[in-house]
């Protein structure tokens, strides 16, 4: 007696398809006449010896520059924890609000996620650049930056977090005859607080990133030292700042790793 | 009768909270911030706000969606590289892998890489290849290698063992290990954060535009620049309209790839 063996599935004709389309669109955007991206790959093997130059120069800090970098780093961590703070207060009635189970009213939820998505979709830098326009140079359009930029992750993500998640505590404070403000006051926000925490550090972790960049527009912090820095062709000072944003960053990220086990 | 059991204390959870508020006003009493500006922001973000959004300029709207889909091949051709260097990068990182001297090394890189600032990468790039939407497609590939080449060797090593011991029992060397167990498990969450990448590409490469590289952001910021209002107003609508939209499609795909054709007729279970 034999089992007759199943038929191998086809499955060539959908990976096919698959292919088919992603070769498309890559041809696509390799048309530089519809705006596509022209490949100029021998441009690199003339001139590869510019770059290693610059990135030897960007290898050699100059350490004697430190002392003009801290007040900067400390305007840059400030407009980071500062930015992070009030999106972490903010952030928790929207969060509440534009998720199902904590809002059930469809209409209210809807538009906060759809103002959320708004603010979700300008990129961080176009914000500073128009912020700058707004209330002028220094550390205020940085800060308002950060502070839109996290706003819409934090609220994103810990709002998908609420929705994906069961809550049978909601049904049984529902069940005992509380409102809705009630349940997400006195259930909801104790429930979710590990959540809030674990996006409120990954935010400060992202805005120590990005104040680096902001800088270029002329949002204040150590972006705009780094700017300067790079229009003077000072790459030992360059590297030094690169350096120093690295050390930060890291330690940001250990500190909130050990913060983040400690709270969940 | 029972005895009520004393409260737990709360001085830790309350030293901790007077601790941090402690460092967050500071933070902001020693900010150098002209906070009266900030009451003037709803009055100038009304007045700019009219002057952006009241008639928005499409005249020139042929040239954004030429420069909008300059920015999305940008970031397209740029997931493609990053993906192309992290996926043999991470894999050589992963525990069980690779060697055990080169996953240090190559964690290192991706670490270093994390910290540079992609327009530093970018200015770098410039001196090789010239201001060309090029030069912002590389910027992007490599510095998404950092976070992606990261997320590889993570989505590696949390696999079980199962397979890959399977493979093993039946004579498998290291390369079969690799094709037969880690590969097909760690595909669809590799393709699904590849996706992501090209929707992070689509947001950074109007940081490039900044620098020269091309695409919406340059022409965003150069307008901005010239305070032409009217047609940073269309700008800023035809970029949240394209972001959207990227997302939405491509955030679709991710979900079919992470959980699978959706039956016709069945409610899909969590």
């Amino acid at each position: 007696m034999s089992l007759a063996v199943p038929p191998r599935p086809r499955t060539w004709p959908k990976t096919a398809l698959v292919a088919a389309a992603l070769i498309t669109f890559t041809v696509l955007t390799c048309l530089p006449a519809i705006g596509g991206v022209e490949l100029d790959f021998a441009s690199i093997a003339r001139n590869w010896r510019n770059g290693a130059n610059k990135m030897l120069q960007l290898l050699q800090p100059d350490f004697t520059f430190l002392p003009r970098t801290l007040m900067p780093m400390l305007e840059t961590l400030q407009m980071a924890l500062v930015g992070a703070a009030f999106a972490a207060a903010v952030s928790v009635p929207l969060t509440l609000w534009a998720a199902r189970p904590t809002n059930p009213n469809g209409a209210t939820r809807r538009v906060v996620r759809a103002i959320i998505n708004v603010i979700r979709s300008v990129p961080d830098l176009v914000y500073a650049t128009i912020l700058v326009a707004l209330v002028g140079v220094g550390a205020l359009p940085g800060l308002l930056t950060l502070f839109l930029f996290d706003l819409g992750v934090i609220v994103k993500l810990v709002s998908e977090a609420i929705d994906s998640e069961r809550h049978p505590y909601l049904e049984a404070g529902r069940a005992a005859g509380g409102t809705q403000s009630q349940l997400n006051r006195a259930l909801a926000i104790p429930q979710t607080r590990p959540l809030f925490w674990n996006q409120w550090l990954y935010a400060l972790e992202l805005n120590v990133r990005i104040s680096a960049v902001l800088g270029i527009v002329g949002a204040g912090g150590i972006g705009r030292l780094l700017n300067e820095r790079f229009g003077f062709y000072a790459y030992d000072d360059v590297g030094l700042i690169i350096l120093e944003i690295l050390v930060v960053v890291i330690l940001i990220e250990v500190c909130s790793n050990v913060l983040r086990r400690r709270l969940t | 009768m029972t005895a009520l059991p004393k409260a737990p204390s709360r001085a830790g959870t309350t030293t901790w909270t007077i601790a941090v508020g402690a460092v967050i006003l500071a933070a902001v009493a020693f900010l150098d911030v002209d906070w009266g500006a900030l009451l003037n922001l709803p009055r100038s973000s009304w007045e700019y706000g009219t002057l952006m959004f009241a008639s928005p300029d499409w005249e020139k709207l042929p040239r954004a969606l030429f420069e909008t889909w300059r920015s999305i091949s940008m970031a397209w051709l740029g997931a493609i590289l990053c993906v192309a260097l992290s996926i043999p990068l991470g894999m050589l990182a992963a525990h069980g892998v690779g060697p055990a001297w080169l996953r240090p090394i190559l964690r290192g890189i991706f670490a270093m890489i994390r910290a540079v600032p992609e327009v530093i990468i970018a200015l770098i790039l410039l001196t090789v290849t010239g201001l060309t939407p090029f030069t912002g497609a590389l910027a992007l590939g490599i510095a998404g290698v950092g976070t992606q080449g990261k997320w590889t060797y993570e989505t590696i090593e949390s696999l079980s063992d199962n397979a890959a011991e399977a493979v093993e029992a039946a004579g498998g060397g290291r390369i079969a290990v690799l094709r037969w167990a880690l590969w097909p498990a760690a595909l669809p969450s590799l393709m699904s954060f590849a996706l992501y990448r090209f929707e992070l590409g689509i947001r950074m490469s109007a940081v490039l535009g900044l620098v020269g590289a091309g695409g919406i952001g340059s022409m965003l910021s150069n307008y901005t620049n010239y305070r032409e209002w009217a047609t940073v107003g269309m700008l800023l609508i035809v970029v949240i309209a394209a972001t959207m939209l990227v997302d939405a499609v491509s955030g679709a795909i991710r979900r079919r790839i992470m959980e699978g054709a959706r039956v016709r007729g069945m409610v899909r279970s969590r």
